[in-house]
């Protein structure tokens, strides 16, 4: 039936016509059939609406819209704050990535899993714990007398705060995308340039990071992405002192004003997709010009063995993780404790009265909890399932159209998330055409929404897994008369069962803290969790907010636990962190 | 046979839609009855006021959705451009945006509310929206502040240069008659505003986080619904209220029912409820001054009669809402 049945195996990258069959066709078309209805159709329309007013193409509503004092205030504010954070956050996330790299450092695993709980809690729990960090009404600062007296501003709200708050989030994001890069170095390379005398500084400097250069390009681009589209951070630190940044100030319009200014936004989100496309593009540019090539046989093991140094490496590294994360928790508790906001926390003060309150009496909450599991359950499910086609289609039948699939369905992941919550709303407001119903005050569109974000999330353990299978077994099968159903079931189905799990587990934990499209699709009783924490914080029931972002915390430090357990029977590379400081 | 086809799977889709609707539903859902409140309330408020009500109404299901009134009138627009909206009742700030709606027909008349122990005039004549309380916004200062405005100009002077917080008219109704108020009563109008933004004020979002941030020491001063500071400092929170002497902006916290609703004797028994005595003992227990002048004020509140309250006027007000919201923004930038 096929020339590679007979004879030797077909490299990863060859385009084989072995499973040519009507049926993988056909496959192939629902894939990129459901692709372009999750990923394209929400943008195309959100073309649509900028360039046309009352149903011609009319660019002068766009124009105006662009024109306003405040759009040019917010796409500098939004530039300048990217770019500080990312700097900040590849210096971080870099150096972290590289001292576990080569040292020997102790208690590595706890390091990484502490490291990545602070990006895994949802920004706006880490905008708020700063934020109760280090204001004069701070109760571990008031605990140590080192608050500040009434009267002057928390330091942490405003432009400054909210790049040094981005920065420290999305570094654990640069070094888990530096991290694999880093594991493929090949120790051959690391040990001739020991061999001739270089000292680990040297080694750093000349080898590993030219050899890493590309990821380090792709980890820069990444978080200058992240912190462009970043809505938390800067809701909940940057509206208190009227710095708007694009996402922040397409939210205040959107929710202030109404559906009359949707075309407007529709202007603004356009305008803001396209800057992360222009970043996007020049950093693939750059990615492209680089060649090099490793093979790695064997690859690089730490070969720094710190000795004395140990101790100050150990405490620097700890000191960032506590910096990003224990002692913005532990204010996060501290504020959830006390009677009233401002008041001193004391022994005798402390009450339980907040998280009674959130936990027990408040319906929001309970509501909240519940729709972000279901909904990032449902999504996380579905996805999972779709992920198997998906990565399937891509991994077995490469056609010269593949690459523009990928880059489609990877669109509503690396777009700001309030881009893609404005399509949404504009493609579901009116009723759909069939069915006559508008699912835009639904858990329908929100679950619309997860689904199209994080698709290349659920896709990639599941593309890495199938990309390295051979595919012997499934050959045989197709000789032997299987369908493709059967292959799938039969032969694909366990080896990839782990990485299917992986990264549903991953699609839940990211879409149960979600807030920045469902702080746009929300309604009454599709609440999520991060809605009802930005409500509460927005009516100022700090305790109460705080409560809940403790709980919030816990639960994701929870779930991050079972993941570390389930990666001791996945193959190495499933979870993203999985590489950092092997 | 094709037309038929496509029918059987509408209504097949249709009802999977309602299913699925009524499966997500399920949970928390009690005997008949269901309610859904819009409400501008503070959360714990809010989630007390059901309370009260669901022991006088066991057999209602009520839920509630919690935003600033011009955030959620915004929300509630977009539902009605959907096609439908789930809400029945509305609880917010200011009747203002309720005599938009009005205007619009989106409100329904509940003629048979019992308004008798009520002055005339407080609620609408037609009687489509009732007001529940008396909420007014002075001015509130952090205990440690060293100077104690008694005046809304001494917001203007340079001991308060960068120590001031308001909410903004783009979140809060209260926010939104109070600028319209001062802006109709103090010298200036507007530049009154401008003054305060050369002073260094900000705009923050709601009434609460004005609170939080006075309370909380960022800010010295600010204004702010008098409920919430005079509550606070009962409970040990470092904060003062003041009614300042040319007086203060003074909103209802009208309810009203819409047309749309799908319970209408269920938002009626809420109209009810609030209205009577019960209701307005509640909101004396939450801290509230209430609508009925048979019912007493909270303590830390000065007689009901010598709140001086400046004249209003609404008609302009609503014809003007969407200038002042701009207004606001190009001079805040919020």
């Amino acid at each position: 039936m096929t020339a590679t049945a007979l004879g030797q195996a077909p490299g990863p990258h060859e385009t084989t016509r072995s499973f040519c069959d009507r049926e993988l066709r056909w496959l192939a078309l629902a894939v990129a059939a459901f692709v372009a209805f999750v990923a394209l159709l929400p943008f195309l329309r959100l073309v649509l609406e900028a360039i046309t007013r009352g149903g011609s193409l009319d660019l002068s509503g766009a124009l105006r819209a662009l024109s306003h004092p405040h759009v040019w205030q917010a796409s500098l504010n939004t530039l300048e704050i990217g770019l500080a954070s990312s700097v900040i956050a590849l210096t971080l996330g870099a150096t972290f990535a590289i001292t576990l790299a080569i040292a020997d450092v102790p208690a590595k695993r706890v390091l990484v899993l502490v490291f990545i709980w602070s990006l895994m809690i949802a920004p706006q729990v880490a905008a708020l714990a700063f934020k109760t960090l280090l204001g004069p009404a701070s109760p571990l600062l008031g605990a140590i007398g080192l608050a500040p007296p009434a009267g002057t501003p928390n330091p942490v709200v405003g432009k400054l705060g909210i790049i040094a708050v981005l920065g420290l989030h999305h570094a654990p994001l640069a070094a888990i995308t530096l991290a694999p890069a880093l594991a493929r170095i090949p120790a051959s390379v690391i040990d001739a340039a020991r061999v001739d005398g270089a000292g680990p500084a040297s080694v750093v400097l000349r080898i590993i990071v030219p050899l890493a250069a590309p990821a380090l390009v792709a980890a820069s681009l990444i978080v200058l992405l992240a912190g462009i589209g970043n809505f938390g951070i800067p809701a909940l630190l940057g509206i208190p002192a009227g710095v708007l940044t694009l996402p922040t100030l397409i939210y205040r319009q959107l929710s202030s004003f109404g559906p009359s200014v949707i075309a407007d936004t529709a202007t603004l989100s356009l305008m803001t997709g396209s800057l992360a496309i222009v970043v996007a593009l020049a950093a693939t540019a750059a990615i492209g010009r680089v060649r090099t090539h490793v093979s790695s046989d064997a690859t690089m093991q730490p070969f720094l063995e710190l000795g004395r140094a140990r101790g100050p490496i150990a405490v620097a590294l700890w000191l960032l993780i506590a910096v990003s994360a224990i002692i913005p928790f532990l204010s996060l508790v501290a504020t959830s404790l006390v009677p009233a906001y401002g008041m001193r926390l004391g022994f005798a003060t402390l009450t339980f009265e907040a998280y009674q309150e959130v936990l027990a009496r408040q319906k929001l909450t309970y509501r909240a909890l519940r729709n972000s599991g279901l909904l990032a359950g449902a999504a996380a499910v579905l996805l999972a399932f779709a992920a198997v086609f998906v990565a399937y289609v891509i991994e077995r039948r490469p056609r010269r159209w593949m690459p523009l699939l990928e880059t489609t369905l990877e669109l509503p992941y690396v777009l700001p998330g309030v881009v893609l919550a404005i399509a949404c709303i504009l493609l579901f407001l009116k009723p759909l055409p069939l069915i006559g119903i508008s699912i835009y005050a639904t858990p329908a569109i929100i679950l619309f929404a997860y689904l199209a974000r994080f698709l290349p999330v659920a896709l990639k353990p599941v593309r890495a897994t199938l990309a390295n299978l051979a595919r012997d077994c499934e050959e045989a099968a197709a000789v032997d008369g299987a369908r493709l159903w059967q292959r799938l079931v039969r032969v694909v189905g366990p080896s990839v069962l782990p990485s299917v799990l992986a990264g549903g587990l991953l699609v839940f934990l990211l879409a149960f803290n979600e807030l920045t499209v469902s702080a746009l699709l929300w309604s009454a009783g599709t609440e999520t969790l991060g809605v009802a924490l930005l409500s509460l914080e927005d009516a100022g029931l700090a305790t109460e907010a705080a409560a809940l972002a403790v709980v919030t915390a816990l639960i994701v430090a929870g779930l991050l636990i079972i993941l570390d357990r389930l990666s001791r029977v996945l193959p190495r590379g499933t979870l993203p962190w999985d590489t950092l400081g092997r | 046979m094709g037309a038929m086809r496509v029918k059987q799977a509408r209504r097949l889709t249709a009802g999977l839609l309602a299913l699925a609707t009524v499966l997500w539903n399920a949970a928390g859902q009690a005997a008949d009855g269901k309610l859904v409140l819009y409400t501008s309330q503070p959360n714990r408020d809010a989630q007390q006021t059901i309370d009260a009500f669901k022991t006088k109404a066991p057999n209602v299901d009520v839920s509630f959705v919690r935003d600033g009134t011009t955030r959620l009138i915004a929300k509630l627009r977009a539902e009605l451009a959907a096609g439908q909206s789930p809400a029945d009742v509305l609880l917010i700030a200011d009747s203002v945006t309720l005599e938009g709606l009005k205007k619009e027909g989106l409100l329904a008349p509940y003629a048979a509310a019992d308004v008798a122990r009520y002055p005339a005039g407080l609620h609408d004549p037609e009687r489509t929206w009732f007001a529940t309380k008396l909420i007014t916004t002075g001015i509130v200062y952090h205990a440690k502040a060293p100077v104690k405005p008694q005046s809304w100009l001494d917001l203007l002077k340079p001991e308060a240069r960068g120590q001031t917080v308001m909410p903004s008219p783009l979140v809060s109704g209260a926010a939104l008659i109070h600028a319209a108020t001062l802006t109709g009563n103090l010298p200036g109008g507007w530049a009154y505003y401008e003054g305060l933004k050369a002073n260094g004020a900000v705009a923050a979002a709601g009434n609460g986080d004005v609170l939080k941030q006075v309370a909380g020491g960022e800010k010295l001063y600010g204004m702010i619904v008098d409920f919430m500071p005079i509550r606070e400092k009962a409970k040990g929170a470092p904060v003062e209220f003041v009614f300042p002497v040319e007086g203060v902006s003074a909103i209802g916290e009208p309810v009203a029912i819409l047309k749309s609703s799908r319970n209408p004797a269920a938002a009626a028994a809420f109209v009810d409820f609030l209205l009577s005595t019960a209701g307005q003992q509640l909101a004396l227990a939450q801290g509230y001054i209430p609508a009925d002048p048979a019912v007493a004020l909270p303590p830390g509140f000065p007689p009901r009669g010598s709140i001086k309250i400046m004249p209003f006027d609404a008609a302009r007000a609503l014809a003007e809402e969407a200038a002042n919201k701009k207004r606001f923004s190009d001079i805040f930038g919020q």
